[in-house]
């Protein structure tokens, strides 16, 4: 069960019903994520921020990214445009072969759930929830039953050493736990791309380093990881890095 | 998401809070319970008091003198002295009437002993009895001789008993009727009435001697007549009109100088008051209800605000606009229904101690109940789409970085 669960099963993969996967078999032409021109602009009144100013990338499936820029570079609006948590101002984005121009809101979260892994620096995991249903919610979302839910989320959380701690609320557990329970979280929907955001931002050194070896082990299961942060010695870690500044690659 | 799971999952919130959440319903709690117990205890009184009406006689025709104008009001009730002795004769040899009785009355100082009274005086036949639902628990009643003599006898109702300190030894003694002494042969049972007038206050004599000791006159103020069947209600009423009309002369197109009411009516301007009364009760107590939804939402749209971030993890993994709505949506009517159930079982309470105090029962109205739990799910959706809506609308990653 749990080698299936976090094995890279893309090909094996079934959308949802009725979602159009004519272009959706990642093959060597077809990076999964595919970036071209992109800008993200904002109005903040009479003032306009250019966030991302043409920013072109192509992430294949199994490769290991880090984006690595400092404060205020965009690397989070790239993120968060990766991520379809946002829309691009122009240029194309297609994900796993979907474009997400002029997809609504809803399509937008399908994608999210079905493509999307996220981790985040400070865990974001719900309060007053289990281990378990932490890991679970995804696919309660997904509209998987529950007795599976809670079955693929346990087999998560006991493929990261989280055996003991399932019934464990986010505040009885340490930050690298919680990391490593958000991870599960990612992992549990057997997403095409683990998107982290500074994920050992708020971890001791040691905890840090055990994080990272997990996505060292993901990647090396042939999971695709795009990694964003700030700081040089977690990026050098990724076979790639791909820098921003100023909203733009360099 | 199935219903199952969005209940469960508000289910588990309120778990989580439940102090806020009691606090939370105690608006709808209120409301509701007020609701069903103000019905239900304005059904109760409707109900007791229509059981009084019948204990007042069955199939009972009044006919009062003075004219009729409209709806409840009269005109000139009871100054008009149109209708007689001879009248009451009259309408005593209509096919239907199985008893009848002239009532003449007036209120005097009654005297026993030391003890007094200011009583109402009827001045009746021997009929009166039949016609009214009284029974005689001590002596006799009035019968036709004492009263085709016009006796100086009485007969007393059984609070004017006890307010004389009379009881079954006195019977044969004397009383003074405003100072004139009338022989106490008879004393009633108790009606058992429960509400305003008093039925048991009373002294009847023979109509003969209220006319030559007290209204010198062959008028009187009203003719009760007791009609055999049910059925034949409305041709009495109707053959009673046209011979009081010939016998007063008057001419087609004048207006009656008598009023005939029935005990149907009677009874439904009763009920029509008491539904009237009820409804308004319901309507103030529903303002309760409004005010209780309107403490869900503030506390809905304090717990999005509070819960932004939570709304932005769930945008992050997967949920759709729809998907939250859905879950603060049944947060809210979760609250309602709760508060709403708890509503109906306090409400159900009260009226069934009250019922029990006022003596008129409890009658479960299961209509009252559904109207009450489809009411405050109706509260629940109307002040809980707002806030949904809000949580639902929130931008994930604003709602992400919110602290």
């Amino acid at each position: 069960m749990s080698a299936t669960l976090l094995a890279p099963s893309v090909e094996g993969r079934t959308g949802p019903a009725g979602w159009d996967h004519a272009d959706a078999s990642p093959t060597a032409d077809h990076a999964l994520i595919d970036i071209r021109d992109l800008w993200r602009v904002y109005h903040l009144g009479s003032v306009t921020v250019e966030a991302l100013r043409g920013v072109s990338l192509q992430v294949h499936q199994g490769e290991f990214v880090a984006i690595v820029g400092p404060s205020g570079s965009g690397k989070s609006t790239l993120m968060n445009i990766i991520g379809c948590l946002d829309r691009p101002s122009a240029g194309s984005y297609v994900l796993a072969g979907t474009s997400v121009e002029g997809l609504s809101d809803d399509e937008l979260a399908r994608l999210r759930s079905r493509e999307i892994g996220f981790v985040f620096q400070s865990y974001n995991l719900l309060a007053r929830t289990s281990a378990t249903d932490n890991v679970a919610t995804p696919l309660l979302y997904q509209g998987v039953g529950r007795r599976e839910r809670i079955e693929r989320s346990r087999a998560a959380l006991t493929e990261l050493g989280l055996g003991e701690r399932l019934d464990h609320l986010p505040s009885e557990l340490s930050g690298g736990q919680q990391q490593r329970v958000a991870i599960a979280r990612a992992l549990v929907t057997n997403p095409s791309i683990i998107l982290a955001d500074e994920p050992t931002g708020n971890l001791d050194t040691a905890s840090g380093v055990e994080v990272m070896a997990r996505f060292h082990a993901l990647h090396r299961q042939g999971r695709t990881i795009v990694l964003i942060t700030h700081d040089h010695e977690v990026a050098a870690q990724a076979p790639r890095q791909v820098h921003v500044r100023d909203g733009q690659l360099v | 998401m199935s219903a199952s799971e969005l209940v469960r999952l508000a289910l588990s919130r309120l778990a989580a809070s439940r102090m806020r959440a009691l606090l939370t319903m105690l608006g709808i709690i209120i409301g509701v319970g007020s609701v069903v117990a103000l019905v239900a205890v304005g059904q109760g009184a409707t109900a007791g008091i229509s059981a009084n009406l019948q204990s007042l006689g069955t199939n009972l025709l009044t006919v009062n003198a003075g004219a009729s104008t409209s709806g409840f009001t009269r005109g000139a009730f009871g100054s008009a002295t149109t209708l007689t002795v001879d009248d009451a004769a009259a309408l005593a040899e209509l096919d239907g009437v199985a008893a009848l009785a002239p009532e003449l009355s007036t209120s005097a100082l009654v005297t026993a002993g030391d003890a007094n009274e200011t009583a109402s005086i009827v001045g009746t036949n021997e009929d009166y009895a039949r016609v009214r639902n009284y029974t005689v628990w001590q002596g006799s009643f009035l019968n036709g001789v004492s009263v085709d003599a016009g006796l100086r006898v009485a007969v007393i109702g059984s609070d004017t008993a006890t307010n004389l300190g009379l009881g079954a030894s006195d019977v044969g003694s004397d009383i003074r009727i405003a100072g004139i002494p009338f022989q106490l042969v008879g004393i009633l049972q108790p009606k058992g009435t429960s509400g305003a007038a008093s039925n048991d206050d009373i002294v009847l004599v023979p109509i003969t001697a209220v006319q030559h000791y007290f209204n010198a006159t062959d008028s009187v103020r009203s003719i009760a007549i007791s009609v055999a069947t049910s059925e034949q209600m409305d041709t009495v009423k109707a053959q009673a009109t046209t011979l009081l009309r010939e016998r007063h002369a008057i001419a087609s197109g004048s207006s009656d100088d008598f009023t005939i009411a029935d005990q149907a009516q009677l009874l439904e301007s009763v009920d029509s008051i008491s539904s009237l009364l009820t409804i308004l009760l319901a309507g103030i107590a529903s303002i309760s209800l409004v005010v209780g939804g309107i403490g869900i939402m503030n506390i809905m749209l304090v717990s999005v605000r509070e819960r932004t971030r939570e709304i932005g993890i769930r945008k992050a993994i997967g949920a759709r606009g729809r998907d939250i709505l859905a879950q603060f949506l049944v947060e809210a009517l979760t609250l309602s229904v709760i508060g709403g159930l708890i509503g109906v079982f306090l409400g159900v309470a009260v009226s069934m101690v009250v019922g029990q105090v006022a003596g008129w029962g409890f009658q479960f109205q299961p209509m009252t109940v559904l109207m009450a739990v489809g009411f405050s799910l109706l509260v629940g959706v109307v002040f809980g789409v707002w806030p949904a809506r809000q949580a639902a609308r929130l931008d994930p990653i604003v709602a992400l970085r919110y602290e």
